[in-house]
């Protein structure tokens, strides 16, 4: 099958590459972009660690055709912050001591930031739904609670 | 070790709650694991599986695959002259030779340019199969004339067992019986059984009943391999031992170990499904034939069909008691169902059942049985929650029936030091007792009585505590710890760092020589360069090589010391470290900088030997690790469905040598183990296919299913770890299903003793209790 050119904002800067049309926007982004931050956990949706921003809205890259993105703008985890300047949620999964294995983390950050630029002072029960499509098996969660809570700076409502 | 050294006191090191300093790297995506990698030339393998639980491989014709542009290599067992048919351990069966025993076993490899060239292929490969009858439940297949597993004569695996807590004094049988599916067996007894029976006031027998689940590790299964031109091999692995996988994938490809050298890549959640080689050998396989280097990933759907899970556990527990509350006979049974092949932790279960608590009278038997199903592995602390299950549900409905308080019934007859396990082993330091009294304290267990009134519009409400823990994993590793020209330290061990543990044994070799965590560096070698190091498994990291850090780093202070001690004409036990610097104690205008230490150490003809501290120990003595949790819950009695309101885990860790990882550790392993107990369960037809292969179906908890976990940390030093820790790891997997067991009870008066916990299996409880 002939490769496609794909052209699009790629974490503010506008890109074109060639790309196999059944390539979904994950496979784009991790093989023929080199940018590997997005995780394939389990290529079906369900696992969220392969979230990014499509038009700033979360979406699940593994369930995105690469195609789909023309035109379009697409924010990974390599443009939420950079090492040197993180991100107010990066900084704050870092000294509260989020990651473990890390690879549920880009894809968290992801939907936690959508969830914030959405909604800036969810409540406990609002974070809880904000990254419910998003699986982690290290840390049972709660101190990414913790950390987007203190971000949000809503008040720790113990439950709402 | 010279006794004068002792620990510089105001050194920022041990106890402090310190961040991971991997945690920019990770939260920026920055961090490499396995798939991440591409090198030039890369390919992509795919392994085509067997669709039958059991069946005779007829033919397998590759000649339409191999034709396929793109495709670079296709292999099957024929092409592997390594492969033996009674393969002992999953690992050597790298494809099937002329039988298939679980569906998922792979049968032939492919590598090419693309995936997608790999996946077509995989479709162009014609298999014929002759199916045979099926062994898929183990209380079937442990019966004579059930179909057979392994082939006749292959020998059990009971090498897991090391790694997570070995035990002596059982009495194991390893060579098959009449049937042919029983792989291990274990028996244990002390005092008349039947005697106990006679004498007892009250007499309770359940059986309960754990399906297989999957350790759930985020990051698939994926290992890249590439040769070089002298024939050495070259593995970046997620792996939990990159030791471990080297001798495994030098046994089974038959290669001299100082041929492979394996890099342990990040590895994104192990939990005990890491350990062993898995698809390491057929990708090192495939890099062989191409020439190439050749990347393999497994899919989810691979993890979850093919993986290595948690064993099916079934176990019988017959149990008689006097009215006044005395222990008098337990009868136990318990059958762990290992797939297609041994490998489960049988003993230490066996023990564990008798041990816990003071039964006078016992017999235990242990057996473990093969199915048609994918062999099991480790799933931290292997088959403890699922012996606890049954331990605790069972103490706990022993202690209402005699209507005495739970937690006082189990405090009258837990075990303590020096009281003797099931296998006449003495109990060794734990802090059973006091966790479980700590938790009993709890303003959620003291009020419980005001919260199961409390539920409003027929809403069911209770609480359920339970004690769990393990004995210890052991293993003889290594560290070393150099003093740089700059005056900072470099520790360097071979220890994957599965669960934070580097940032505390940065800290742990930072108290032991003397100086602030920010000047120390730590680093995971690999295989060619890194002293040997045991398994990130067994909770034994921090453990084990925490000693060998700790006296790494103080025979690096030895030696600077002495060092020291020449240049400036000084006795050794005069000098300490403080301020990076060695000074004359009480003299601190006296002293030479630990930086003008190191450069002497790396000077052009210098006579300074460059500081190198080494410790590679073996152990003797386990560290057992104990803690207790507690769920307050509500039910909803129309549709039998959970729901969490607060939970609590109170676990002793010794020493918590970084609390910010600690707890962690138990917040991650406490949910792991809520999923186990309401939720997660591998389900198979009748044919030993698996009905739930995704993550829709196989329901893992989300943020959203739970509230936050506390933490309570006990501190009861072990005599024998770094500066008194123990295991963390496991034991916080160990108590939840137990306790949200009793939880369910106290809401709902039903008491249910198959895992999962759900919805249904609640409801319908209700509704044939209320008939």
């Amino acid at each position: 099958m002939a490769k496609q050119v794909l052209s699009f904002t790629l974490n503010d800067v506008d890109t074109e590459v060639l790309v196999q049309p059944y390539v979904t926007l994950l496979d784009a982004l991790r093989e023929d972009l080199a940018l590997t931050g997005p995780k394939e956990g389990c290529g079906t949706g369900d696992c969220g660690a392969c979230t990014v921003h499509l038009d700033g809205k979360p979406v699940a890259s593994c369930l995105v055709l690469a195609m789909q993105a023309r035109g379009r703008s697409v924010r990974t985890i390599e443009g939420l912050g950079r090492f040197d300047a993180l991100h107010p949620l990066q900084d704050a999964f870092v000294r509260l001591g989020v990651p473990q294995c890390g690879f549920c983390i880009p894809g968290v950050l992801m939907a936690a930031a959508a969830l914030l630029a959405e909604n800036p002072h969810p409540t406990e029960k609002e974070i809880r739904y904000g990254i419910a499509g998003n699986l982690c098996r290290c840390t049972g969660y709660t101190k990414m609670l913790a950390a987007i809570t203190e971000v949000a700076g809503a008040a720790p409502a113990r439950r709402a | 070790m010279a006794t004068t050294m002792k620990t510089t006191r105001d050194v920022k090191g041990v106890g402090l709650s310190i961040p991971r300093p991997d945690g920019p790297e990770k939260v920026t995506g920055q961090v490499q694991y396995v798939a991440d990698l591409k090198p030039r030339g890369l390919l992509h393998a795919k392994l085509l599986r067997s669709p039958h639980a059991h069946a005779r491989i007829v033919s397998i014709d590759t000649s339409r695959a191999r034709v396929l542009p793109g495709v670079r290599a296709v292999i099957t067992a024929a092409d592997i002259p390594q492969l033996k048919r009674k393969a002992p351990t999953r690992a050597h069966a790298v494809l099937a030779i002329d039988r298939v025993v679980f569906v998922g076993q792979p049968v032939a490899a492919v590598a090419a340019d693309e995936l997608a060239i790999a996946e077509e292929a995989l479709d162009l490969i014609d298999v014929r199969y002759e199916v045979l009858p099926a062994a898929v439940d183990p209380l079937q297949s442990m019966k004579p004339g059930a179909p057979p597993v392994a082939e006749a004569g292959t020998e059990a695996d009971t090498s897991e067992a090391l790694a997570h807590g070995s035990v002596s004094g059982v009495t194991t049988e390893t060579k098959p019986a009449k049937a042919v599916n029983i792989s291990q067996q274990a028996k244990l007894g002390r005092g008349d059984v039947a005697k106990g029976f006679a004498e007892s006031d009250v007499v309770i027998e359940k059986t309960y009943r754990i399906p297989m689940v999957h350790q759930g590790y985020l990051e698939p299964h994926a290992v890249l391999a590439q040769w070089d031109t002298n024939g050495q091999l070259t593995l970046w692995a997620s792996t939990q031992g990159s030791f471990n996988t080297r001798s495994e994938v030098a046994e089974v490809l038959e290669l001299p170990e100082n041929t492979i050298k394996v890099i342990p890549m990040e590895c994104g959640g192990g939990f005990g499904g890491k350990i062993r080689a898995l698809c390491e050998p057929i990708t090192a396989v495939l890099a062989r034939v191409t020439g190439r280097p050749v990347r393999y990933v497994m899919t989810r759907r691979e993890e979850l069909e093919a993986g290595n899970p948690a064993p099916q556990v079934i176990i019988r527990l017959k149990s008689g008691v006097k009215r006044d509350g005395t222990l008098m006979a337990l009868e136990a049974e318990t059958v762990i169902e290992s797939g297609a092949f041994s490998g489960a932790v049988l003993a230490v279960s066996s023990v564990f059942l008798a041990s816990l608590y003071l039964w006078p009278a016992f017999e235990v038997r242990g057996f473990e049985v093969l199915t048609h199903k994918p062999s099991i592995a480790a799933y931290r602390a292997p088959v403890a929650p699922h012996t606890i299950f049954a331990i605790d549900s069972h103490m706990e409905q022993i202690a209402l029936v005699l209507g005495m308080d739970p937690v006082e019934f189990r405090l009258r007859h837990l075990q303590s030091e020096g009281k003797p396990m099931a296998n006449n082993q003495p109990w060794l330091n734990n802090g059973a007792i006091e966790v479980l009294q700590r938790i009993a304290e709890h303003p959620l267990w003291k009020n419980r009585a005001q919260w199961k009134a409390s539920g409003e519009n027929g809403r069911l409400r209770g609480t359920g505590l339970a004690l769990g823990g393990w004995l210890g994993g052991l293993q003889p590793t290594g560290a070393t710890v150099r003093l740089n020209p700059d005056g900072s330290l470099q520790v360097l061990t071979g220890q994957v760092d599965i669960a934070g543990t580097n940032i505390a044994l940065a800290q742990i070799a930072a108290s032991a020589y003397g100086v602030d965590i920010d000047k120390v560096k730590i680093t995971t070698g690999d295989t060619d360069v890194a002293p040997v190091t045991g398994l990130s498994a067994g909770s034994k990291t921090i453990y084990t090589v925490g000693v060998a850090v700790m006296e790494a780093a103080k025979n690096a202070r030895q030696q600077t010391l002495e060092i020291a001690a020449k240049e400036m004409e000084a006795a050794v036990q005069d000098l300490e470290i403080e301020n990076e610097r060695v000074v004359v104690r009480g003299v601190p205008d006296r002293g030479v900088t630990l930086a003008q230490i190191g450069k002497k150490g790396n000077l052009y003809m210098s006579k300074v030997p460059p500081v190198l501290g080494v410790s590679h120990p073996a152990f003797s003595q386990q560290a057992p690790a104990f803690c207790a949790e507690l769920a307050r819950i509500e039910v909803d009695p129309d549709t039998g469905e959970v729901t969490i309101h607060d939970f609590v885990v109170v676990q002793d860790v010794g020493k918590a040598i970084n609390p910010l990882g600690v707890e962690g550790q138990m917040q991650g392993g406490a949910v792991q183990s809520i999923g186990m107990a309401l939720t997660e369960a591998l389900t198979f037809d009748d044919q030993g296919r698996l009905t739930n292969p995704s993550l829709l179906d196989y329901k893992k908890l989300t943020a959203a299913d739970l509230p936050n976990i506390e933490t309570i940390i006990v501190e009861k030093p072990a005599p024998a770890g770094p500066f008194g820790a123990r295991g963390v790891g496991e034991p916080p997997i160990v108590p939840a299903p137990a306790a949200l067991a009793n939880a369910v009870h106290d809401a709902t008066g039903v008491r249910l003793t198959e895992l999962p916990l759900t919805p249904e299996r609640i409801a319908l409880a209700m509704a044939r209790s209320s008939r």
